[in-house]
């Protein structure tokens, strides 16, 4: 179904850049009426960014996380009413990208906080009852090299410390009988085809997200990456680029930013040049029924953002009907 | 040079470019508003000219500010070329009521003392501790116990010319009823006080009584202005209060709220005031725009009072 339905995901609001009109996003009643304005635009099912620093500084407005919901509505139950109460009839996923712990040179203190809450987060995912818990596999490679200079020499160990925390995440997530799957950002340590040999070490459950513009940048072939992986791939992200990293931006601490030339990575669906059409297509070649969620994470205007998604699926009627 | 110089307590949150070189292009990209927001060059060539010639940072900014600029020095010369300086950093000294946590809020103290120290700043406005929800109230031990952590950071900020002042929150567990109490119990030799008009105010001190009354203690002030004074208990003492779930605005700038900061400033006249204040704009919803119509009532209203 999920071709017919796909999930959006609350990353296109924009929490953590400055913007006129951010504040609204700490308050529980931007929520509220946003999960309307997600429906009146088609969509029934959301997938909400996992973010720890919501749990601190008294910003509980924002329902990512156990504390939020807790602090906002007594229970995940009461949460998933108010959204079923607002047409939002499923939570797909929950995601969690732990690079906000590489902050400084201990390599425990990231994998201490990283673990901690990547657990916070599945449980989080299990009790929503999303089908899957979507993991950023590592931190940007330039946001390592700041903190860790000799961040070539340290690759290994870190990726070996990474397949541990995986694995602990794996046992957990198939008691509890949801998919854990790997995201690969262009700019991670397991760039490009890095991560389909690093998935060959993991527990036979994880498997991959096939996150397309992050894929696209990072020079892999999106339609041959589904086709080799078919078997595997257990989450979708829809994401959309012009971007081509001409700089070696993936090697710069804020790689979603580049810094030789200002622009925006992530596009609108439809706005920029990946070939989505063709990714669904191959998707359904490869017999992918999971979910598909879409992701405008760096949209000017999260309103445009979801009727720009609209616009778009229903431009692709002949797959999504 | 004026008795009064402005800061700006920042609150841009995450300003992800350091310069955009291509700033037309990029405002072309998809035609909006971002591009006025997204680098620090900008952010600053509007602080300078709107006439705020400080900036206070806050840690929260740390993580991603000093990975994009390499250091704290760095950023300090970044700004210093546009007109502004580094004032200090907000601090929150989380957890100091708890005897068991005394080690950890004093290492993390003097950290933050280093890191203001490596920016060139001499401020380091404080929280005294954490949240009154879950916490509070403190009994008087508990409070003791808070002055003793303030004074030891105190002590090491002092040393490395760095001004510790507390800066009380309308919901920390440091509250109404034992503000006056633990400022008593802080050692004035090292440690000063914030005065933020409006949170104060908020818990329920009246503005011009407590700079009157502790006028010899402030080193600077976090400016701005309010219409909820002197809220109930139950809204201080409930959980995450600072951002309403309705979006009340706790906050407004200078002018646009009912406080009395015209009495205010002539009371810094006659105590002859003189430091840095950082306006602050938590919850508005267009900073630029409050910054300048702060200038605006500086320079109309309080300024001719007392600069």
């Amino acid at each position: 179904m999920s071709y017919r339905d796909p999930a959006i995901s609350l990353d296109m609001v924009n929490r953590h850049h400055q913007e006129p009109n951010r504040n609204r996003y700490e308050s529980k009643y931007y929520w509220e009426e946003l999960y309307e304005l997600i429906a009146a635009a088609g969509f029934h099912a959301v997938e909400i960014p996992f973010e720890p620093v919501w749990n601190f500084g008294g910003r509980s407005g924002v329902p990512f996380t156990q504390y939020a919901i807790q602090a906002k509505y007594q229970n995940v139950d009461n949460y998933l009413a108010v959204l079923r109460g607002r047409g939002i009839e499923r939570v797909a996923g929950v995601c969690f990208n732990p690079s906000l712990f590489m902050r400084n040179d201990s390599l425990d203190f990231y994998f201490g906080a990283a673990g901690h809450f990547a657990g916070l987060a599945l449980e989080h995912a299990v009790s929503l009852g999303a089908s899957y818990f979507n993991l950023s596999v590592t931190p940007a490679y330039g946001l390592v090299r700041h903190h860790h200079p000799d961040v070539e020499a340290l690759i290994p160990g870190f990726l070996d410390r990474t397949l541990e925390l995986v694995s602990q995440l794996a046992a957990r997530a198939d008691k509890a009988a949801i998919k854990l799957s790997l995201r690969n950002e262009y700019w991670s340590l397991l760039r490009g085809e890095a991560i389909e040999r690093f998935l060959d070490r993991s527990p036979a459950s994880v498997v991959f997200d096939v996150d397309t513009a992050n894929l696209h940048i990072s020079g892999v072939n999106v339609l041959d990456f589904i086709s080799r992986n078919a078997p595997r791939i257990g989450s979708v992200h829809l994401t959309d680029t012009t971007f081509k990293d001409a700089d070696e931006t993936w090697k710069k601490p804020n790689p979603e930013f580049p810094t030789a030339r200002a622009t925006q990575v992530f596009r609108d669906i439809g706005q920029g040049s990946v070939d989505l059409s063709a990714a669904l297509r191959a998707l359904q070649a490869a017999n992918y029924t999971g979910e598909i969620t879409i992701s405008c994470r760096q949209t000017r205007d999260p309103m445009r953002a979801l009727l720009r998604a609209r616009s778009w699926l229903n431009r692709q009627r002949s797959l999504t009907h | 040079m004026p008795n009064i110089r402005y800061a700006n307590m920042c609150h841009w949150k995450t300003i992800p470019y350091k310069q955009i070189d291509n700033f037309r292009e990029f405002y072309y990209e998809d035609r909006t508003n971002t591009a006025y927001y997204s680098d620090w060059d900008r952010i600053l060539r509007y602080q300078k000219a709107l006439g705020y010639e400080g900036i206070e940072l806050a840690p929260w900014d740390l993580a991603d500010l000093l990975p994009l600029f390499g250091s704290p020095l760095a950023f300090t010369e970044f700004a210093a070329e546009r007109g502004v300086t580094v004032t200090g950093m907000f601090h929150g000294a989380h957890a100091s009521h708890k005897a068991a946590a005394f080690d950890e809020v004093v290492t993390a103290g003097r950290r933050a003392v280093d890191t203001i120290v490596e920016f060139g700043g001499i401020h380091m406005n404080t929280c005294p501790t954490s949240n009154y929800f879950g916490e509070g109230p403190l009994s008087s031990e508990a409070v003791r116990q808070c002055a003793k952590a303030i004074n030891e950071v105190g002590k090491y900020a002092t040393d490395h010319g760095v001004k510790v002042g507390l800066h009380n929150e309308f919901f920390c567990a440091i509250n109404r009823e034992n503000h006056r109490e633990f400022i008593e119990l802080t050692d004035a030799r090292y440690v000063h006080y914030c005065v933020d008009t409006a949170q104060i105010s908020i818990m329920g001190e009246d503005l011009l009584s407590f700079y009157e009354d502790y006028h010899d203690r402030i080193c600077t002030f976090h400016l701005k202005d309010t219409a909820s004074p002197n809220v109930p208990d139950q809204v201080r003492y409930s959980q995450d209060p600072e951002i309403a779930d309705d979006g009340h605005r706790w906050f407004w700038e200078p002018g646009e709220g009912t406080l009395d900061l015209e009495g205010l400033y002539r009371l810094l006249k006659k105590h002859q005031f003189k430091g840095w204040i950082s306006v602050e704009y938590d919850g508005s919803p267009d900073l630029l725009a409050s910054m300048a119509l702060t200038r605006y009532h500086l320079d109309m209203k309080l300024r001719p009072i007392y600069d």
